[in-house]
């Protein structure tokens, strides 16, 4: 029986009057890779900040394990250490190197010692391939090797879970392929992940779930086959379609 | 007239004029700093408060803030004028500082705080490790401006009647005669100390610049 | 914005008069301490100036420490711009002043003045060929008049030309010091110069170019210390010792030795 990570019960969103999402519910179990797809402006990005707290659902509960991290007096960055989190555009520290850029979680959130932070920092960079960019500046960087530093970054902290926000839609297309091998292995080796992107490719790859959102409520949610080859929704199948017909031609190529 | 002996005066003043700017801009620094993270971060109340603050300590004349500071400051402790003047300068410089920070706080982009919290940093060791690193980076061009405006300034506090270079000039216009000898002194005494200060606030800049790509 | 700044000039004076103290006993707080501090103006030779040692000198300056030796305490010289002095008197941050002040009925309302030291004149200087004429002190109407700001002249001036609408504010250019305006003076740019009877012989004298054409009791007079309002005994002591230096001749040899060149 597989243990649920993640739950989400009635969750709604609001910004003043404006209703972003309304009464969401979604359990992502351990080991599980979700995708989320939607057209832009449907609330997914609101949606992972609430998950990871970085803003104040309305209404509705989340639990983290057995945790209602939604409850209050719940110490939101303790819990935001438990939960990765990557960004469409990277967000690295400008300031800092992969290298520290990977390690200064450790160092301040986990308290780590510098020498055991850096050999950690290190393992992670490894990880994501990119080693022997340690000393690199995210200037000096391009846009997939900045991604998978971020990538690093969250996964140093050892999350329970991954957050992904269409992690490559701010890249090249010919950089978008490493950054989706990372998150591929990454779900192999059993990283739970939820992630919200259109590379339709590896959704049906990749993904347990999927979950189409739109207008602030989820439409449809299903394995990748049943979705993608027999939706109940015809605003699913219209979804898809434009969806396939954006970036399609891109999923030729690889 | 020993003209070595009364220049000599005159550059001796350089020692408070230093004095003066030393003390008043790194207060004004921390001050203006910790005024512009009240600014930004921390709710609306701060917000109007240090805007107001910052809008009447710019609208007003220095030399008029000094006279009101200084008898503010040294009528609750018994200050020497230069210490007075040095804080009240650092006080007025304080407002402009504020402005610095927090536009260069508010072009380090919110996301840098957003990433930082998602690792699971409070927002004060963000604020400590993220932005302000990258903040002050920001800052150094404006603030060199700010410096010299604060040398420049620091030759207000004569009126507390601190001997400094500007002073000295006017009493050895008085005393010889030679306002031009007296003040073109000054005046390269001046442009020294400003002309010093921006190198070495230029030579920061490039030692802390982040590395990138062309 | 001017409203502004009244009210922090209020604010001010309000903190001011919270940071007064008794002057009952200041005096001998002087006496304890050995050392009384008396704030001048050094840029107004030959009364009170600096010279190539950097030491403030002048007649007042001499005269001062004389004054204090024989109270049994040295002075401790605090230099700052004539505009200040009063307030720092009044503030408490300076025990007295002595800055060749005529005494002065707003003044006096605010701190108090000692007997007089000295007794001088007004004068008007100009180019040497200025053919106007200047019999009448009341024709400065007519010229281009300068004066050093907050001086008795400059009361005059504003009194008797300026308010009864006689000088045109325009034609009248207050400076914060005297050599300024006897530069202005050289330059053209004012064509009468109304200072004390005594700096104006030494501008004549160092600038060259110019002479005093008129000479006479107008606004000024006696000079006299300033000490904070209400402190009779510092002021009381220091008139005993002025008497002394006066029956003695000492302040006529000072005069000499400043006034006669
Ligand atoms: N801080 C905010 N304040 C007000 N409205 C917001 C804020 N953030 C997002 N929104 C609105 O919420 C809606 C959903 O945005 P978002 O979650 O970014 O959508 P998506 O990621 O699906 O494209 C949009 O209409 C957006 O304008
Ligand atoms: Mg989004």
């Amino acid at each position: 029986m597989a243990k649920p990570i993640l739950t989400i019960k009635n969750l709604t969103k609001k910004y003043g009057e404006n209703v972003i999402f309304h009464d969401i519910s979604l359990t992502v179990n351990e080991g599980d890779t979700i995708v989320i797809i939607g057209p832009s402006g449907t609330g997914k990005s609101t949606l992972l900040r609430c998950i990871n707290l970085l803003t104040c659902a309305d209404d509705g509960q989340i639990w983290l394990d057995d945790l209602e991290i939604t409850a209050k007096g719940c110490d939101d960055d303790r819990v935001r250490q438990h939960i990765g989190m990557v960004f469409q555009n990277f967000l690295l520290f400008n300031h800092l190197n992969a290298l520290d850029n990977v390690m200064l979680g450790l160092t301040k959130v986990k308290h780590m010692k510098p020498d055991e932070a850096r050999v950690k920092a290190l393992r992670e960079l490894e990880r994501v391939g990119l080693a022997d960019r340690a000393e690199h500046y995210p200037g000096q960087l391009s846009g997939g090797q900045q991604q998978r530093v971020a990538i690093a970054r969250a996964l140093a902290m050892d999350p329970r879970i991954m957050l992904f926000d269409e992690p490559t839609s701010a890249l090249d297309p010919e950089l978008i392929g490493e950054v989706l091998e990372v998150m591929r292995k990454l779900a192999l080796e059993g990283m739970t992940m939820l992630v919200v992107t259109h590379e339709m490719g590896f959704a049906r790859e990749v993904a347990d779930r999927i979950v189409f959102l739109e207008k602030g409520s989820i439409v449809e949610e299903g394995p990748p086959d049943e979705l993608f080859y027999r939706p109940k929704h015809d605003r699913t199948r219209e979804f898809l379609w434009k969806i396939t017909e954006l970036y399609g031609k891109k999923d030729e190529n690889k | 007239m020993d003209v070595a002996k009364f220049l000599q005066y005159i550059a001796s003043g350089t020692a408070y004029t230093v004095g003066v700017t030393l003390i008043a801009l790194p207060s004004g620094l921390i001050l203006g700093t910790l005024l512009a993270l009240l600014n930004v971060y921390s709710g609306k109340t701060s917000k109007a408060l240090t805007n107001l603050y910052s809008t009447v300590m710019r609208g007003i004349p220095p030399i008029v803030l000094l006279f009101i500071l200084y008898f503010i400051v040294s009528g609750s402790i018994n200050l020497s004028p230069f210490l007075a003047g040095s804080i009240s300068l650092g006080i007025v410089s304080s407002a402009y500082q504020m402005e610095i920070v927090r536009g260069a706080i508010l072009s380090v982009s919110g996301g840098q705080m957003m990433a930082a919290r998602a690792v699971g940093m409070s927002k004060r060791q963000a604020i400590r490790n993220v932005i302000l690193p990258q903040t002050l980076r920001l800052a150094i061009p404006p603030w060199s401006n700010e410096a010299a405006i604060v040398i420049k300034d620091s030759s207000l506090v004569y009126a507390l009647g601190v001997p400094e270079i500007l002073r000295r000039a006017q009493l050895i216009s008085a005393s010889t005669q030679q306002p031009f000898l007296a003040y073109a002194a000054a005046a390269v005494i001046y442009f020294i100390l400003v002309f010093i200060t921006s190198r070495l606030l230029d030579g920061l800049e490039k030692q802390l610049r982040i590395p990138a790509n062309p | 914005m001017k409203r502004l700044v009244l009210l922090v000039v209020v604010i001010t004076l309000a903190f001011a008069a919270v940071g007064c103290k008794s002057t009952s006993d200041h005096l001998s707080a002087i006496k304890d301490a050995g050392k009384i501090v008396v704030g001048t103006s050094a840029d107004y030779p030959p009364f009170e100036f600096v010279d190539e040692a950097g030491t403030t000198t002048g007649f007042d300056v001499e005269l001062m420490n004389e004054i204090a030796k024989r109270m049994g305490v040295t002075v401790e010289w605090t230099d700052m711009p004539f505009d200040s002095l009063i307030a720092a008197v009044q503030e408490g941050k300076i025990d007295a002043s002595i800055a060749a002040f005529n005494y002065d009925e707003e003044r006096d309302k605010t701190v108090d003045f000692t007997d007089a030291y000295y007794t001088t004149e007004d004068s008007f200087t100009v180019q040497e060929g200025f053919t106007g004429d200047l019999s009448d002190p009341m024709n400065l109407a007519n010229y281009l008049v300068g004066a050093q700001s907050g001086t008795v002249q400059d009361g005059w001036i504003t009194d008797n030309l300026v308010t009864p609408g006689l000088l045109p504010e325009d034609k009248y250019f207050r400076y914060e010091r005297v050599d300024q305006a006897a530069l202005d003076l050289q330059a053209g740019r004012i064509e009468v110069l109304m200072a004390d009877y005594v700096p104006a012989q030494a501008v004549v004298s160092q600038f060259g170019g110019m002479t005093i054409v008129y000479h006479g009791v107008l606004s000024t007079g006696p000079l006299n210390i300033v000490v904070p309002e209400g402190d009779t005994a510092l002021k009381d002591e220091i008139n005993r010792v002025l008497k002394e230096l006066q029956t003695e001749g000492f302040v006529e040899e000072l005069a000499f030795k400043y006034f006669s060149e």
